[in-house]
């Protein structure tokens, strides 16, 4: 016993090391486990406290000129506004005639970004509201110019979301033009990627690209940004698409959750369907 | 315990900054790794038992307050606080932090620390390795190297030495 203590003593260096690593990779592989959820939710719920302070500190240059942003984008909404309208109207119209369900308008919370977390392609945001608020995981996120990304984790009254672009982040996307399929996901660079689109598919710069109607996470239809580049490689049998992301993630305050959008009856029989054998 | 203490709160705070205000120094996406560079420092006050688990504590910290991959920095933090142990030396620590000598462990320590750091994190992604490593990793790593100038100036100073 003590021969085995000299030997601790003389390599305690290698031995702590050892145990430290062999810990992290037990957390490492606990990531999902109720437990490590719940540290997370308190940790996360305490910083949003110090993130709530630190965020209110103003930038001034940055007031005035997001001041002018928002006067010019005022006058853009509320002509658009209007035409809306005519179209809402023309669009009820057009849904009656030919019996149409219309789809359910979603149900938003409003949060304030009160943190980032950029470092070594961590992509998180902090938001300002939590469970109380009705925000849950996995509820996504969007801001006045589309998807931003989705809820990873929350507290009572904070809550982390995931931006697009995160090595984990994918979601079933559109191209609003000629109705193509493809999964969004991000490799690491300035923009996203749409993958899995066949070389004969017609798709070109400029495209818009949706959320589309097969995700369980994101309503169908919203912005996710424009095809900014196109490629195709031989010997590929899919094109590499280019996508830039309708969100600045660098200028993001304000989001919305969407907290109303999961069909609970589609989501049974499909976990029906593909878990049965 | 006054010094660990400090070292605890100083801890704290280290992460604080680096989760809430370092994007202020943010450059094409590459923010500095202030918590390497203050693991490094440990290193070199205290030697390599208490860096490593100095580097799992913060490496934790980091990872609960960032809010996923739970245990990630806890694992690149502790193997960078080892690393940076095989530096110390009792008797030069003063000549060390004051030199460039510090910003060389940093710089060594860094490189080590992101390459293990995008070995795990873009598993299963589709983030290019190499692109990781190389573009972010490296960035990283010589931002982190250029900003252990300002402590090493200080400390050739012997200010808090």
């Amino acid at each position: 016993m003590q021969r085995l203590f000299n030997i601790f003593v003389l390599f305690k260096e290698y031995v702590i090391f050892v145990v430290l690593l062999i810990v992290s990779l037990i957390l490492l592989g606990t990531n999902d486990n109720t437990q490590i959820r719940a540290i997370r939710s308190y940790t996360i719920g305490f910083v949003g406290i110090f993130q709530q302070g630190l965020s209110s500190i103003p930038n001034f240059v940055e007031l005035k000129r997001e001041n002018e942003i928002l006067r010019q984008l005022n006058v853009n909404l509320s002509d658009e506004v209007n035409r809306l309208r005519e179209a809402r109207l023309e669009n009820i119209r057009l849904r009656n005639f030919v019996g149409l369900k219309e789809q359910r308008p979603f149900t938003l919370v409003t949060g304030d970004v009160v943190g980032k977390s950029l470092h070594l392609l961590r992509n998180t945001i902090t938001l300002n509201v939590g469970e109380s608020d009705g925000v849950k995981t996995d509820m996504p996120i969007i801001s006045e110019n589309g998807l931003v990304g989705r809820i990873l984790i929350t507290s009572s009254h904070y809550s982390i979301g995931q931006l697009m672009l995160n090595k984990d982040f994918r979601a079933s996307a559109k191209i609003q033009r000629s109705r193509i399929d493809g999964i969004i996901a991000w490799d690491g660079g300035e923009n996203l990627h749409l993958n899995n689109v066949a070389k004969s598919q017609d798709i070109r710069p400029g495209d818009v690209v949706m959320t589309s109607e097969y995700s369980n996470i994101f309503p169908r239809n919203v912005k996710i940004g424009f095809v900014s580049k196109v490629t195709e490689k031989p010997g590929n049998l899919f094109k590499e698409i280019e996508v830039t992301p309708g969100v600045d993630f660098s200028t993001l305050e304000q989001v919305f959750v969407i907290t109303a959008v999961n069909d609970t009856e589609r989501e049974a029989i499909e976990k029906k369907t593909y878990h049965a054998k | 315990m006054t010094r660990r203490l400090k070292y605890f709160l100083l801890s704290i705070l280290f992460v604080v900054i680096q989760t809430q205000l370092m994007r202020i120094l943010t450059l094409q996406g590459i923010t500095p790794d202030l918590l390497t560079i203050w693991i490094v420092y440990l290193a070199l006050k205290e030697g390599q038992l208490a860096a490593t688990v100095w580097g799992f504590c913060i490496g934790l910290m980091f990872d609960l307050v960032t809010g996923n991959f739970i245990g990630l920095s806890a694992f690149t933090k502790t193997i960078c606080g080892f690393v940076a142990g095989y530096f110390f030396n009792e008797n030069k620590t003063p000549l060390t932090l004051g030199s460039y000598r510090f910003i060389i462990i940093v710089l060594v320590t860094s490189l080590i620390h992101n390459t293990i750091y995008f070995v795990i994190f873009t598993q299963g992604s589709d983030i290019g390795l190499m692109n990781a490593i190389f573009q972010v990793g490296l960035a990283t790593t010589f931002y982190t190297a250029t900003l252990t100038l300002l402590p090493m100036f200080v400390f050739s100073r012997k200010i808090f030495l």
